[in-house]
């Protein structure tokens, strides 16, 4: 417990200041409430959650990875928080249509909780499929074209010309051309991570040491199980690097193209409310698109954290 | 001529080897004929790039002779496969695996039918048997050159094969490292009764380990020289023995007349 408490001194500071603008800006929100400019009040919980709940991960970091910069972050989250909170109580900001109040903003995820849960999960689904998708056959394709120099001197061109353009410019044209907008998001996301994917196996590939495939080959593997049993195995760490590359375009991706048109996901929620001129959910959406994204990069993180520990 | 049951375990016949390259081409091997009987220990000697590796590599299948043949039992090696077992330089272990891992793939490319737990107790021992018992769960990457070497040899016995050949696997191995290891090579090859073909060019490794010592100049074989040590050979024993001082004497004088007409022909080392 001892060691668990354990911080330099210049860290309790720091942590003093977050603390004080966390509990000064509670106060702030509960003492004084805000009427908008159509004399609509908007409950505070939420906002509160969310002051709460990141001061609890804060601690966390801080005291299991004691990083230093997690104070830094906190201090200016917090400082962030209470100057936007003070703009409003003290009326420095009149019109909350463009600029809403935090409780507003954040009172969203609560008003149009099932819209949000049912759009992050289309939009989740759609990446997962397209995802898995891309990232199998551009697995498949890349070591054969790593492997065979045929296959290589064929598709790398073609892929080098094709990983310029940004996948996004497909999109219009893809949901044009397929049937259903779930199809055309999932083509949207293939060529997010398709190519990526791709020239990473590719490049893997021709790095692995001539030696180990000599001693797999005097082991009597042939050229099925070379694939298999030594380039795959070999490949994986560079190939899930590659992946958690394409991961966050790809999401991007999605949310764009959601909004050139597909009626499902949390890029639609945004776009629907935009024409709604509500700014207040599309800060929200936005909020959102940002917690997914960090979330799926954590996950691909630990996932190649874990592939690649036999690296050095 | 050999009597026909007395067949040679492996037989070198005239071979010759060229690597063409896009401008010219290298003669690295001519017309080298060798016979190993079963059960022998071979070094083969030489300064490098005197052809030792080439030869190695067309025993072991990686390279095909553009003339003459390589017989193993009789019949011609048509390319790498699981009766020889290989072990290179350096850095050939695989490195997604551990060094349980790396044996285990051994044990399962050489096709004998077994269960899981008979893999495991076959690679433990193996594993023991090089010393590595306390590093079993680590990746190469985490190993000395050293240790690498020793799964490596672990890796090349998991085969079974009758044939060993290994290809300068201590030159890279600081000197009291490889006397280490190369007791523990001389020890594990009586016990496992292999045919091997060592390639090195250290004079004192080969006295220590062979039976016949085949000295190379570029693209032959200079001379054959036959060992009348007794095994278990241990260095501190051999060296001051008329035996061994002989032997010394003669494969120097084979070995440096060797670099030296290379230096006069001003062929770069």
């Amino acid at each position: 417990m001892k060691k668990f408490f354990k911080l330099e001194r210049g860290m309790y500071v720091e942590l003093g200041i977050a603390t004080l603008l966390l509990i000064a800006n509670i106060i702030m929100t509960l003492t004084f409430p805000y009427y908008s400019i159509h004399k609509r009040y908007y409950e505070s919980n939420a906002y509160i959650v969310v002051l709460v709940g990141s001061y609890a991960i804060y601690l966390f970091y801080l005291f299991l990875a004691k990083k230093k910069s997690t104070n830094d972050i906190a201090v200016v989250l917090y400082g962030f928080f209470a100057l936007w909170e003070v703009s409003y109580k003290l009326g420095w900001i009149h019109n909350d249509l463009l600029i809403p109040s935090p409780e507003g903003l954040f009172h969203v995820f609560i008003e149009k909780r099932p819209e949000i849960v049912k759009d992050v999960i289309g939009s989740v689904q759609l990446l997962f499929w397209g995802f898995l998708l891309a990232a199998t056959l551009g697995t498949i394709l890349g070591l054969l074209a790593g492997w065979i120099p045929r296959v290589r001197e064929v598709l790398l061109p073609v892929s080098n010309v094709i990983t310029l353009i940004p996948p996004l410019m497909f999109s219009a044209y893809m949901i044009m051309l397929l049937k259903t907008f779930r199809q055309a998001a999932i083509a949207v996301i293939f060529f997010a991570v398709f190519w990526p994917t791709f020239q990473g196996t590719v490049m893997r590939v021709g790095q692995i040491d001539r030696k180990v495939i000599e001693a797999a080959r005097t082991m009597g593997v042939g050229t099925l199980g070379m694939l298999g049993k030594v380039i795959f195995p070999y490949c994986l760490p560079g190939i899930i690097g590659s992946i958690s590359k394409s991961l966050r375009g790809a999401f991007m991706c999605l949310s764009g193209a959601e909004m050139l048109g597909i009626n499902l996901g949390i890029g639609f929620f945004i776009e629907k409310y935009k024409s709604f001129a509500d700014f207040r959910c599309v800060l929200a959406g936005i909020v959102t698109v940002g917690f997914i994204t960090t979330v799926i990069d954590l996950l691909v993180n630990k996932i190649e954290r874990f592939v690649i520990k036999w690296e050095k | 001529m050999e009597a026909a049951d007395n067949q040679p375990k492996i037989e070198i016949k005239d071979v010759s080897f060229d690597y063409v390259d896009k401008k010219s081409s290298f003669g690295a091997l001519h017309n080298v004929s060798l016979s190993i009987r079963e059960g022998e220990f071979i070094c083969i000697l030489g300064a490098s790039g005197c052809g030792k590796t080439t030869l190695l590599s067309l025993l072991s299948g990686l390279n095909k002779p553009k003339s003459g043949e390589v017989l193993l039992d009789g019949k011609p090696i048509k390319g790498p496969g699981i009766d020889r077992a290989v072990v290179f330089q350096q850095y050939s272990l695989f490195p997604w695996l551990t060094v349980k891992g790396n044996v285990l793939f051994g044990i399962r490319q050489s096709g004998r039918r077994l269960r899981r737990k008979e893999r495991n107790e076959i690679a433990d021992s193996l594993i023991e048997k090089v010393g590595l018992a306390s590093a079993k769960d680590r990746y190469p990457s985490q190993l000395s050159g050293g240790m690498q070497q020793r799964v490596a040899v672990a890796r090349a016995l998991a085969l079974e094969s009758d044939v060993l050949l290994l290809d300068e696997p201590f030159g890279a191995i600081d000197p009291k490292l490889r006397l280490e290891l190369q007791e523990l090579v001389s020890k594990l090859v009586s016990d496992f009764k292999k045919t091997v073909v060592f390639i090195t060019h250290d004079i004192d490794e080969a006295i220590l380990l062979a039976d016949r010592i085949v000295v190379m100049e570029p693209g032959a074989i200079k001379s054959i020289h036959k060992v009348r040590l007794p095994h278990p050979r241990v260095r501190e024993e051999l060296s001051g023995t008329e035996e061994y001082e002989r032997l010394h004497r003669q494969l120097i004088t084979a070995f440096y007349d060797q670099v030296e007409d290379r230096i006069d022909a001003g062929v770069t080392l």
